[in-house]
């Protein structure tokens, strides 16, 4: 197997350290040892020194969801996901892809989306037909939203309608590279998919992402790759929280106690926890979660949920337990995936809403 | 065993626990085949297989563990239980094959009894999560060993583990109430429902350290303690390690201090240098003391005016803020001792008049006999009547042949803890035996040994459970 030499390096520091364990969200839901970055190091420490093969520990490599604990817990800096990230690449070159995530792949390849789905439900499609078809602001609902969770997308819209936003959506969005890239990593056709998603973006001055992972693609993975686009990309969160800055939207506050989900994406990539705090402090009252922004721990993932569903319902279950130790009203997402498991695994003692859910409630009493 | 017995076996052990939690999956039994043991780390490092189990399951509660072990009973099949895997004495190593039994899946929190001050819990807790737990109602356990963050509540059991706040609160031996424990043949028992009491010997105490010999912890009780209204911290340099010996054995006539670390010179010069910024030649001791503002105060001007009166100079409290701060940042890859280097840390723990002794013999020991070892040692937990020594040594180049290199570390090993046991200390202080030093019980306890020895024949009549270990 071939791995840079920085790559390399983490292999080997990881293979033997223990000290980040108790973060990782898979370990933790699952209980099982492999799911650490220390044994995912170590079983391609073996492979590296010809003792073991990539098909036997590959399957392991896809049981990490990128979300990037271990390496904000890495007191020396060392970063698992680079390495999961190669590992998957030259997993792909090699043709030694787990079959469950070939066929993903190919699910990509042949309908542009990982869920192989092609037609939208009914109403959201009523609902993008009522937007302007031109604009200069996109908003950008990402595959899950459209795909998976169309009640998300749906108020999502309602709200920047009823805030008088000026936007459209595509009715056929391009897939943003962000299911191939978690999937293969820096392959050529996540180029291509990226380089395809950012001319659609450049039509737009703005551009809102809803979904944090595509937001952070846009911010973060197309620039290091050089994949130019003009617009200015906002995240969802940061985008309505302007809405309330410039009083556009006015929520009333109720006595509503919050704690808040920080998408990984949003509060490790992009460094965003605030936006999220500053809409929902004007809603109500926010009681924190022990584990929150950047030490946020995953509670559903776009991607892992169709390759390892039962493992993925493990691991909302074991965040809502966070949950419900606040004692708050109300637990809010600001991601469609985390959402989704969320709601799957919701226990009857508290309430689960997205962003633009409370905020539509509390701009409409 | 033959391929159509062991599918029977495995069958067997998936309607126990679950298929998804019955493993013979390369991934899972390369993983639990090499813990934080250097022998295991070399063995691997040099593209060697370390023994594997041929299964690994992971049960959710007792009753899970209790069918496991019939089962193992009935096929005759070793048990190795492993916990966080985070044990240097290869603890859970399966070095027989048969089953590792992952406690992680028994995590659940129980309850939180703010009343009588402890946290109920399932041992395959990592003791970090119950830390989270506590704190999110505003308290502590006081269990902060560097590996806080990986080992489980019954690993630390196991190996009657401790932290860096020991001194005055004491060793994980002395934070547990009540323990559920699944005996070797698969009997589900619960130890007395408090301890210090005088119903017969402690049963608690039988089954901690027992490091997976004679049956499986599943539950517990772990003290809980309020965060205290202030900790604060005092850095200090003493001319040499006798007068700091006196000073704190002083002091802790006085009152018990919550951390209490001397490092001797050789470790004031290399770690604390690096780590701290400690640049002046002597012993370093921090010390931490907390509690009630008002009390802390007391007790900081005593600990001034005894310790001033043994010659140490006042550091002030930035140098001990800053080893708080950087505890754990010793632990990882780029700090921590680590491959291709040799080390072993050989914690000993005696009364005031024998540690120094010891650390002088062990010191010698190792540096005459292995003229290419270094010697570093600190003294991290207290008593009123002794310390403990965390003493390591580091060979930069050991032999590049796995064969050599591991004669090698067992020849120090047994120099070292032969020149502990020889001047009254004991084989070890708080990290356990495991597999790595067996050997050695038997010349630390002589006969005494035989007590162990019928306790394992009557509870594990077909020496079933974590073979090899602990000198059995
Ligand atoms: C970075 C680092 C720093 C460390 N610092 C400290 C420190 O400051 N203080 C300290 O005390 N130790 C320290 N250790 C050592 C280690 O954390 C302890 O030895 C700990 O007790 C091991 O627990 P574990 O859960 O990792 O157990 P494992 O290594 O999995 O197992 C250890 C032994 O316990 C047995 N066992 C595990 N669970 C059970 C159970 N439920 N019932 C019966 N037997 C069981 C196993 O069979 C094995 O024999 C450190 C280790 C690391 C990696
Ligand atoms: S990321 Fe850092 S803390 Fe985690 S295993 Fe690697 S070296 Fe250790
Ligand atoms: S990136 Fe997340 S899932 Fe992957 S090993 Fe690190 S903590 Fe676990």
């Amino acid at each position: 197997m071939h791995l840079s030499q920085k790559n390399r390096e983490t292999v080997d520091a990881c293979r033997y350290c223990w000290m980040c364990r108790h973060i990782c969200p898979l370990g933790n839901a699952t209980g099982q040892e492999r799911n650490t970055a220390r044994a995912r190091a170590l079983g391609l420490s073996m492979v590296l020194r010809e003792t073991e093969t990539l098909e036997n520990v590959i399957g392991n490599v896809y049981e990490c969801s990128l979300c990037g604990a271990c390496t904000k817990e890495c007191l020396t800096g060392w970063n698992p996901v680079a390495m999961m990230l190669e590992v998957r690449c030259q997993a792909a070159l090699e043709g030694v892809l787990p079959d469950n995530i070939r066929k993903l792949l190919n699910n990509i390849g042949k309908t542009g989306s990982i869920y192989a789905a092609q037609t939208l439900a009914p109403q959201l499609v009523k609902e993008i037909e009522s937007l302007p078809p031109s604009a200069d602001t996109l908003l950008f609902l990402g595959q899950h939203a459209l795909y998976k969770n169309p009640n998300g997308a749906i108020a999502a819209i309602r709200l920047l309608k009823k805030a008088g936003v000026n936007f459209t959506v595509h009715k056929d969005e391009p897939d943003s590279g962000f299911a191939l890239h978690f999937l293969a990593g820096a392959a050529e056709e996540t180029r291509k998919a990226m380089q395809n998603c950012a001319k659609r973006l450049n039509d737009f001055k703005t551009v809102i992402a809803y979904e944090p992972d595509d937001a952070k693609l846009f911010l973060r993975e197309y620039k290091e790759w050089n994949i130019a686009h003009t617009a200015e990309v906002k995240t969802w969160t940061t985008f309505l929280a302007d809405l309330l800055d410039s009083g556009t939207l006015k929520p009333k506050k109720s006595d509503k106690t919050y704690t808040f989900q920080d998408p990984a994406a949003l509060a490790r990539d992009l460094d965003e926890t605030q936006a999220a705090r500053k809409i929902l402090s004007a809603c109500g009252v926010i009681r924190e979660v022990l584990l929150h922004g950047k030490d946020t721990v995953l509670a559903g993932h776009a991607v892992m949920t169709e390759y390892l569903p039962e493992t993925m319902t493990l691991v909302a279950e074991n965040r809502w337990n966070d949950a419900v130790n606040t004692d708050a009203d109300v637990l809010i997402t600001a991601s469609s995936a985390e959402y989704a498991a969320l709601k799957n695994t919701q226990p009857k003692t508290i309430e689960l809403l997205s962003l633009e859910e409370v905020l539509l409630r509390c701009c409409s009493t | 065993m033959h391929d159509f017995l062991f599918a029977m076996f495995v069958s067997e052990l998936e309607d126990a626990v679950g298929r998804e939690n019955c493993s013979t999956h390369p991934i899972d039994k390369l993983t639990h085949s090499v813990d934080y043991f250097w022998l295991s780390r070399m063995w691997t490092d040099s593209g060697c297989r370390m023994p594997e189990a041929d299964v690994v399951v992971s049960p959710k509660d007792a009753q899970e563990v209790s069918k496991i072990l019939k089962i193992a009973n009935y096929y005759k099949m070793p048990v190795t239980t492993w916990g966080g895997g985070g044990g240097t004495q290869g603890g859970p190593l399966p070095v027989c094959g048969g089953i590792v039994l992952d406690t992680k899946r028994m995590n659940r929190i129980w309850q939180i009894n703010t009343e009588s001050m402890y946290i109920e819990c399932g041992t395959g807790a990592i003791y970090k999560h119950i830390e989270n737990a506590a704190n999110e109602k505003g308290y502590a356990t006081m269990h902060y060993p560097s590996s806080l963050n990986c080992s489980t509540v019954g690993g630390f059991l196991a190996h009657r583990g401790i932290g860096v706040v020991s001194t005055k609160y004491g060793k994980i031996d002395d934070m547990v109430l009540q323990m559920e424990v699944v005996l070797p043949n698969g009997d589900i028992i619960e130890t007395s429902p408090a301890p210090k009491h005088a119903a017969g010997p402690d049963l608690n105490q039988i089954f901690i350290g027992s490091e997976g010999t004679l049956g499986v912890m599943t539950k517990a009780q772990m003290r809980i303690y309020v965060q205290p209204e202030t900790r604060r911290f005092r850095a200090f340099l003493f001319k040499n390690m006798s007068d700091a010996f006196k000073a704190g054995k002083e002091i802790l006539q006085k009152f018990k201090p919550s951390v209490m670390r001397l490092y001797d010179e050789a470790e004031t010069g290399s770690i604390i240098k690096k780590i701290i910024g400690v640049s002046k030649s002597g012993a370093f001791m921090n010390i931490a003391l907390e509690g009630v503002a008002d009390i802390v105060a007391v007790e900081e001007r005593i600990l001034l005016e005894t310790f001033k009166h043994f010659g140490a100079e006042d550091l002030g409290s930035e140098y001990g803020e800053k080893w708080w701060k950087e505890k754990i940042t010793f632990f990882y890859p780029g700090h921590a001792l680590d491959l291709p280097w040799m080390f072993g840390t050989m914690d000993t723990i005696a009364p005031f008049d024998k540690i120094e002794k010891i650390y002088w013999a062990m010191k010698e020991a190792v540096e005459t006999n292995f003229p290419m070892a270094r010697f570093i040692a600190h003294f991290s937990h207290w008593y009123e009547w002794g310390a403990m020594i965390y003493d390591r040594f580091i060979v930069e180049e050991p032999p590049q042949d796995p064969l050599e290199a591991l004669r090698l570390h067992n020849q120090i090993w047994n120099c070292g803890v032969r020149a502990a046991l020889a001047n009254g200390g004991v084989v070890n202080d708080h990290h356990g035996v495991g597999i790595k030093l067996g050997r050695l019980m038997k010349e630390q306890y002589g006969p005494a040994m035989q007590v162990f020895e019928v306790l394992k024949r009557g509870l594990d009549t077909n020496n079933i459970m974590n073979p090899l270990k602990l000198g059995f």
